[in-house]
């Protein structure tokens, strides 16, 4: 696939947000079922910053099939994730939300089994259109920050450093220094 | 960037934009053939999802989308050409909704057409709005006389993220054949003539 994930871009006014993403399901942080997906946006080009990204869960479907965390400085990561397979569905922000494609979406992770699962490192770029095209932008794969560089960030967050996330991380850290 | 991820790109819906718009006509589906005209012919044939589509894979809620549950779109068009952009609205101008797993009986225009891609809607609620889009690239072959075509059922291989894998073009002619003359009447033959790859 290349490496470049075109996806297009629409600008909702914040009424719409709210039919556009809901809670997952609640779950327990320690419970051994959970996964942890994360990956990180550099949206310093976008027009606008990013709050929320949002992950579409496809398989088993779901009628709540929407997981959202926080993105913290391009760190996004939800801890809670049941198997399934998954992918970012959106970031959004004041006003804005960037949609991603069901099709050729890079994010997409299949999770067979509980674990920790790094959906990359992304660089947002513009896509010039047309005056009276929807606007687009392409998410480019960059090789900065590292999986290790966002397991340390996410180890930093006191919530997940103090669960049985923190033991995971850590030795997920220690496979990746070897 | 490959063609599957341009037209992937493709689909960013503008909050409300389909369920707000009315599709153009389709290909109708044929009650009898005397209603033919000597301009058109009967295109037969099928869509099918592997694997089928599974129970909640498809959430069609909004106002005016029953139409689509369980249905690809076949864009057809009289002209080739790969689509770069998310189709239009005039794209469709002409598509065949094609039942899942059973065979279709649409009339249609007495020349050869392409099939352009095909879609399925994933979701329609409230402001939630996918879909997943198909390859065409497929020539169907009408020959002058010709009343009734059967063009194959074109199978597509998807995963979960209905990502298309393979797509497959099987020769299902017995099942259509016998399924053409129990609607159709036993005085009425079926041609053969299985959608092509445009080269």
């Amino acid at each position: 696939m290349n490496n470049r994930l075109f996806v297009a871009a629409c600008l909702i006014f914040s009424g719409l947000l709210s039919g556009c993403a809901s809670e997952g399901p609640p779950r327990d942080i320690n419970d051994p079922t959970n996964s942890l997906v994360f990956g990180y946006i550099d949206m310093d080009e976008a027009p606008r910053g990013v709050n929320t990204a949002t992950f579409l869960q496809v398989a088993p479907p779901s009628d709540t099939p929407y997981w959202e965390t926080d993105v913290n400085k391009g760190l996004f990561f939800q801890a809670h994730l049941p198997p399934g397979s998954y992918q970012l569905t959106s970031l959004s922000g004041s006003n804005t939300i960037y949609d991603f494609p069901r099709q050729g979406n890079e994010t997409s992770v299949r999770i067979a089994k509980p674990g920790i699962y790094f959906v990359g490192s992304y660089k947002y770029k513009a896509v010039k259109t047309g005056l009276f095209e929807a606007p687009k932008f392409s998410i480019e794969r960059v090789k900065t920050p590292t999986e290790a560089d966002l397991l340390k960030q996410i180890l930093g967050n006191e919530a997940i450093g103090k669960s049985a996330w923190g033991g995971k991380i850590r030795a997920r850290l220690a496979q990746l220094k070897r | 960037m490959t063609g599957n991820l341009k037209l992937a790109t493709a689909f960013v819906l503008l909050g409300g934009m389909l369920t707000s718009c009315v599709l153009p006509q389709p290909r109708a589906e044929l009650g009898n053939l005397s209603e033919l005209r000597s301009d058109e012919v009967v295109i037969v044939g099928r869509v099918d999802l592997v694997p089928k589509l599974a129970e909640g894979e498809q959430k069609l809620e909004a106002l005016g989308t029953g139409d689509a549950v369980n249905k690809v779109y076949l864009l057809t068009n009289e002209h080739y050409r790969v689509f770069e952009q998310e189709p239009r609205m005039s794209d469709y101008e002409g598509y065949i909704p094609a039942p899942l797993g059973k065979n279709f009986f649409v009339r249609s225009s007495a020349k050869p057409f392409y099939i352009l891609g095909g879609q399925l809607r994933l979701t329609a609620r409230g402001d939630d709005m996918s879909s997943a889009y198909f390859p065409g690239g497929m020539k169907v072959s009408v020959k002058p006389g010709d009343k009734a075509v059967y063009i194959g059922a074109i199978q597509y291989y998807r995963d979960e993220f209905f990502e298309v894998s393979r797509i497959v073009i099987v020769d299902d002619y017995d099942r259509a054949n016998a399924e053409f003359k129990r609607t159709y009447g036993a005085k009425y033959s079926l041609r053969k003539a299985l959608v092509t790859p445009v080269k």
